[in-house]
This record gives structure tokens, sequence and C-alpha cells, in this order.
């Protein structure tokens, strides 16, 4: 599996797609059968309590991709720092298994684990 | 140590406070003002159960803090200390960048070895208020100025360590 955060429209999807993935092998904040999973975070915030039950499934994955929501002001409403702290947890754990781990900086791959291609 | 929330930090700085040589003294800076926190403080203390730590509660007053003998200090974290430092009960915003940084260095004299686990809270590019913009701010230029000082900066991306500046032992 390989894991990519970044900030923001940090070019995580052009990363996928230079990958090789065509959209139609993305699937947009929604688990199913499709090798990649964009916008991991909606989940978290939809369900701050899935972490556990997604881990599995998201290990099944080839690409997994998530913004990184947790470099800001602590947020205001209780459902939102939980929803903050699931994601954090969350890819801490998927780093740990993932071979590649790339985070997206102004465009540009910054490999913290494993071997880029 | 820096880095977002729920990124691995204390795990990491933790494990690397063991790494030096004892006493180790684990400085929590977390005031408890509700559930949550308590709840948060229970997690973290669980976390260090049986690692050797001695926890001392400092929310504030960093510059009253007086530690037995040498050793080794992990404070966690800067971005509760400044908040606590910088709103009076009222929520008035005091200038605190001189207090704490002398707080800082009383301490760093105290340790042989000091890890200060700190914050991004600078990057959701979200317009605040002016005493939460003024916050971001300061613990901003307090990161700047210990960075400068430091051996080792590090940012915990995903629980993965990523040196910014010096080598990790």
């Amino acid at each position: 599996m390989i894991l990519i955060i970044g900030g923001l429209a940090s070019g995580k999807r052009d990363y996928v797609r230079q990958l090789g993935y065509e959209d139609n092998l993305i699937a947009d904040g929604i688990l199913d059968d499709r090798p990649v999973l964009y916008n991991l975070q909606d989940l978290l915030f939809s369900d701050p309590e899935s972490g556990p039950e997604l881990y599995q499934a998201l290990l099944e994955k080839e690409v997994v991709v998530c913004q990184e929501v947790g470099s800001g002001v602590i947020p205001v409403t209780a459902h939102d720092r939980a929803a903050r702290e699931a994601v954090g947890r969350l890819c801490n754990h998927l780093a740990r298994e993932a071979d590649l781990v790339v985070r997206m900086v102004c465009g540009l791959p910054v490999i913290l684990k494993g071997r880029g291609s | 140590m820096t880095g977002g929330s729920a990124a691995g930090k204390s795990t990491f700085a933790e494990e690397l406070a063991l790494s030096f040589p004892p006493p180790h003294y684990y400085i929590a800076t977390m005031r408890i003002t509700d559930v949550e926190a308590r709840r948060k403080v229970t997690r973290h203390q669980q976390m260090r159960q049986g690692g050797g730590f001695l926890t001392l509660e400092k929310p504030d007053n960093l510059d009253r803090l007086v530690l037995d003998q040498p050793g080794t200090a992990l404070l966690e974290c800067l971005c509760n200390l400044t908040a606590n430092e910088m709103f009076d009960e009222e929520g008035r915003i005091q200038d605190v960048y001189d207090k704490i940084s002398y707080g800082l260095e009383h301490l760093e004299r105290q340790c042989k070895h000091l890890i200060v686990v700190t914050n991004e809270v600078g990057s959701d590019g979200i317009p605040y208020p002016a005493g939460t913009q003024a916050y971001i701010r300061l613990l901003g230029r307090i990161n700047r100025h210990l960075a400068a000082r430091y051996d080792v900066v590090a940012e915990l991306i995903a629980g993965i360590p990523t040196l910014l500046k010096g080598q990790l032992p």
C-alpha cells in the first residue's frame, strides 16, 4: 500500500495519476472496490470513531490518499477535534504498514518511507 | 519536536527521552479544565506508565520550576504552555514571549538533555479572530527562536520523524 498525504491542493491527486491510476480507479471519499481511496479524511469527519474498522480495509488498497488536517488551530467543536485526531492517528498506523509514504509539498513528492519510482 | 495533531510526537519524544540518562522528567503543561482534557491527560499517562518518568504538572510559570537533580526533561507541550500563559482568566491577552523564553532558559540550565514538544498551528490557512492570530504568531515566534538555538529539530509526519536540523542520537 502507498500512503500519500499533504495539505489542500498540494498535488496529491496529480501524483496518483503519475503513478498510473486513471480517474475511474480513484474512489473519492467512499470505500468501494476501486484500488485508490482519495480524501480519507472525509470518511473520518463523517464518523470520527470509524478509524479502527477502516484500517483493515485500507490495508487492502493499492493507494490511500489523505489530506493533512492537523497543522492548524485546535477546532472549536468536539466533533472536529475528534475527527482531526482520528485522521492523524489512522495515518500513523497506515504509515507503519505502508511500503511507500509520500508527502506532497508544492506539488513535489517528499518520500518519508520507502523508495519512490 | 514539532508536527500536527496526532502526528506521533509524544510517542517518539518519549522514546527519545528515555534513551538519554535518568532521571527522566516529564513536564506536563496541559491544564485540566474539562472531561476532554482529562481524557487526553489520562491517555498520555497510560502511554507513559512504567516508563520511569517523574511527572511534574506545570501548566504555567516554568520560570519557577526546580528540578531535584540534572537529567533529561521532556516538556509537553509548548502549545499548551503558551496558551496558558498568554490568555488570563478573562481571556485577555498578555505579552508573554519574554516570560516563556526566560522559563525555557531556566529549564535548560537545569537539564543535561531537554526535548520540547511543540505544534504546527499555522498551516490551516483560516483567518482567525485577533486573539487566535496573536497566539499563532507567538507560538511561531517561540518555535523559530528555539529551532535557531537547539541542536536537533524534527517534524513528525504520520508517525515518521523527519529531520529539519541536526542529527538524532
